[in-house]
C-alpha cells in the first residue's frame, strides 16, 4: 500500500448559521481508501464535525449516496484514488433534497413522492393463495422481467442526478418509476395495470427527458430511465391517449413507412389541434422561404423500403 | 483520402436540412471523404422503444451494418444517435446470440453485422479519427478574445459505457474549442443541465424550463455564445436570449466557409462574434 496526497474539497453546510461552502481538506493517506474510508479519515484526523450518512460500507444500505466529481453514487463503493482529477476530489451531499448538515439529505421528501406510487404488492386474489400453507408461485421467466428492478436499495443516487427534477422539483423521480414498473410486472399483483400507470403520470413518466444520468448512478445497475420507456409504452396501449402517446405511435408508423421519423407533420399530429397544424404550415412557409424542395419537406421512402419494412416485421416477431 | 460513412439522422430533415450541409462542409475542410449511407434508418430516438424495445437494436445493427458494407466506420454529428447507436454495437458484440440472430433477419437485405465498424461522434471524430494536430492545422482564422461556453449535452456523457470522454472531467470539447482562438468559459451554472429535447413532444412544458437554464448559466458567466456538438441541442436551445452553435458551425467559419455557409443566420437568436 502507498500513500498518496490530495485534496478533498467537501461542499458543507451549517444548519445553525445557514452558511454552504466548500472546504479544502488536504490528505495523505493509503491509495487503497473508499469515498467513504476517506471521510471517516477527515473526520477522525482532522474535523470531527464533518457530517455524513453510511452504515454498511457494502454498497447494501444504500446510506451513503452522494456526488463525488459530479456524478452520485455510493461512497462506499467508490475508490477514492480513481476520482482524483488534477490532485483534487470534489464531495457534495445530493441535488434535489434539502441539505440538513454538510453531506447529509433529508430523504423524507423523495420517500413521500415513493408512497404516492403504491410501492407494494397488493394480493391478486386470482393469483395468490388465501392461505400461508400454500406457496404463491412466480415462475422464473415471470421474475425475469422485473428480477434486476428489485435490487432497489433507495440510496437515491438516481434521484439526486436526476435532470427531469432540476426541471420540476414536483417530479415523482427515477427509483419511484422504477417501483410502479416493477409492480406492473409481478404477476402477484391486484392493482389494475391502468389505476398504477395513472400514478405513473402525475408529474411521472411524461416529464422525464431521457438524459441516461439515472443509469449512470445507480450502483446496482437498475436503469430507471429504460422503465420509464416502458411505462410509456403501457401507458399508450392500456391508458388515454395524449401528446405523447400520439407522438410515440406517429413515430414508429413513420419510421416503418419510409425509414425516417417525419418532424414535418410530428408537431401536427402530437398536438392533435389548430396550434399543430399552424406548426405545419409555419414549417411549410419557412421550408419556401429557404428554397427547399417540396421533396425535401418530409422523408421520403428509400429505394427498397419493402425489404426494410419486412425486416421491421421480422423483428417485431422474432426477436 | 480517410473515409467516413454519414449516418443520416432526423437533424439531416426538413427545417433541419442544413445539418447535412454543415456536416459535408466540416468533412471536406477536415479532408475527410463523406459516404452518405443512404439506406440507413431512424435510430429509434429514444422513441420505438415506446412501441418495442427490440426493434431498436434491429434498426441499429442494420445501420451499422450499412457502413460495414461499405468499408467505413459511421459517424453521427447527433448526441441521441451517437448513444443509441454505440449502445447497440455494446449489446451486439458481447451477446452473441443477439447478434446471430438480427444477422438472420438482415440476410434478406444481403446486410451482415460483423462489428468492424466504430461508431464516431464530431468529439472523437476529430480527437480519434482526424487528430487534434491535423484538426490545428487546418484552422486558417480565430475568433480572437470571443468567449465561448462549452456544452456537451448529455448523450456523449452517459450512460458511462458510451462516454466518448471521461464523464466526470470531460476536456474533448475545449479542447477541440482552444485551437479555435477563443476564450473557454468553464464552470458556469447548470452547464450539465439537460437541455431537454427529448420532452419536447411529451411534457413541452418541461422542456421550456430546462433549456433556458445553461444558457442562463452561461451568459451569467460572460459568454458570448454556447457551443454544442449536437443539433438537438442546439435545435432545443437556439431562441433565447443567449445564442448557441453547434461546435462544427464555429470550426467551418474558423477553417474559411462565411457565416452564412455554416448557416449562422438560420439562428434564431443571432450570434455577434467576430472573427480575424
Amino acid at each position: 500500500m502507498e500513500k498518496i496526497k490530495y485534496i478533498a474539497k467537501i461542499k458543507r453546510f451549517n444548519p445553525e448559521t445557514k452558511e454552504s461552502f466548500w472546504q479544502d481538506f488536504e490528505v495523505e493517506v493509503e491509495d487503497s481508501l473508499t469515498v467513504l474510508e476517506l471521510l471517516m479519515y477527515i473526520k477522525d484526523k482532522i474535523d470531527p464535525t464533518l457530517t455524513f450518512r453510511a452504515f454498511c460500507r457494502s454498497a447494501i444500505c444504500g446510506s451513503c449516496a452522494m456526488i463525488i466529481n459530479g456524478r452520485a453514487g455510493l461512497a462506499c463503493k467508490i475508490q477514492a484514488k480513481d476520482k482524483i482529477k488534477n490532485g483534487v476530489i470534489k464531495i457534495e451531499p445530493l441535488h434535489h433534497l434539502p441539505v440538513i448538515r454538510d453531506l447529509v439529505v433529508d430523504q423524507e421528501p423523495a420517500f413521500d413522492k415513493l408512497k404516492k406510487v403504491k410501492p407494494y404488492l397488493v394480493p391478486d386474489p386470482k393469483v395468490v393463495p388465501d392461505n400461508t400453507k400454500v406457496e404463491s408461485l412466480v415462475l422464473p421467466e415471470e421474475f425475469a422481467r422485473y428480477d434486476k428492478q428489485t435490487d432497489c436499495i433507495l440510496c437515491m443516487a438516481c434521484y439526486g442526478q436526476c435532470n427531469a427534477l432540476e426541471g420540476d422539483e414536483k417530479y415523482l423521480g427515477p427509483f419511484q418509476l422504477t417501483k410502479v414498473f416493477r409492480f406492473i410486472m409481478d404477476t402477484r399483483d391486484g392493482v389494475d395495470v391502468e389505476e398504477r400507470i395513472k400514478l405513473a403520470e402525475d408529474h411521472g413518466i411524461w416529464e422525464c427527458v431521457q438524459c441516461q444520468m439515472c443509469l449512470a448512478a445507480c450502483p446496482k445497475g437498475i436503469k430507471p430511465g429504460d422503465d420509464i420507456l416502458e411505462l410509456r409504452r403501457i401507458a399508450k396501449d392500456t391508458g388515454e391517449e395524449n401528446i405523447a402517446t400520439r407522438r410515440a405511435k406517429f413515430w414508429f408508423a413513420t419510421v416503418f413507412e419510409t425509414g425516417q421519423i417525419d418532424k414535418w407533420h410530428l408537431p401536427e399530429v402530437a398536438l392533435g389541434d389548430e396550434k399543430g397544424e399552424a406548426v405545419t404550415k409555419k414549417l411549410e412557409a419557412e421550408f419556401r422561404s429557404r428554397g427547399i424542395s417540396e421533396d425535401e419537406f418530409g422523408p421520403k421512402p428509400f429505394p427498397g423500403i419493402e425489404k426494410f419494412r419486412n425486416f421491421i416485421k421480422k423483428l417485431e416477431k422474432e426477436l | 483520402m480517410k473515409k467516413i460513412g454519414i449516418y443520416p439522422g432526423c437533424c439531416f430533415q426538413g427545417a433541419d436540412l442544413h445539418n447535412y450541409d454543415i456536416t459535408t462542409d466540416f468533412l471536406n475542410k477536415m479532408g475527410v471523404e463523406g459516404i452518405l449511407l443512404e439506406r440507413a434508418a431512424c435510430c429509434g430516438g429514444g422513441v420505438i422503444d415506446e412501441t418495442n424495445k427490440k426493434i431498436v437494436y434491429g434498426l441499429n445493427a442494420r445501420n451499422i451494418a450499412l457502413a460495414e458494407e461499405k468499408g467505413v466506420d459511421l459517424y453521427t454529428p447527433c448526441n441521441t444517435c451517437y448513444m443509441i447507436i454505440a449502445k447497440t454495437k455494446l449489446a451486439l458484440d458481447s451477446d452473441p446470440e443477439l447478434k446471430s440472430k438480427i444477422n438472420e433477419i438482415l440476410k434478406e437485405e444481403g446486410l451482415e453485422y460483423k462489428g468492424s465498424a466504430k461508431i464516431y461522434h464530431t468529439l472523437n471524430l476529430i480527437r480519434d479519427f482526424i487528430g487534434m494536430d491535423e484538426y490545428k492545422k487546418r484552422i486558417k482564422r480565430k475568433f480572437e478574445g470571443v468567449k465561448v461556453a462549452p456544452y456537451y449535452g448529455c448523450h456523449v456523457l452517459a450512460p458511462n459505457e458510451v462516454a466518448l470522454d471521461d464523464p466526470e472531467n470531460p476536456t474533448v470539447l475545449q479542447e477541440i474549442l482552444k485551437p479555435l482562438g477563443v476564450e473557454v468559459v468553464e464552470g458556469y451554472q447548470n452547464e450539465q443541465t439537460c437541455c431537454g429535447y427529448h420532452a419536447r413532444f411529451t411534457d413541452p412544458e418541461q422542456k421550456e424550463r430546462l433549456a433556458v437554464k445553461p444558457l442562463d448559466g452561461a451568459k451569467k458567466a460572460g459568454a458570448d455564445v454556447v457551443a454544442t456538438p449536437c443539433p438537438l441541442c442546439h435545435k432545443a436551445m437556439d431562441g433565447y436570449e443567449e445564442p448557441i452553435l453547434q461546435v462544427t458551425q464555429l470550426i467551418n467559419v474558423a477553417c474559411g466557409s462565411d457565416p452564412k455557409e455554416a448557416f449562422w443566420d438560420l439562428n434564431k437568436t443571432e450570434v455577434k462574434i467576430s472573427f480575424s
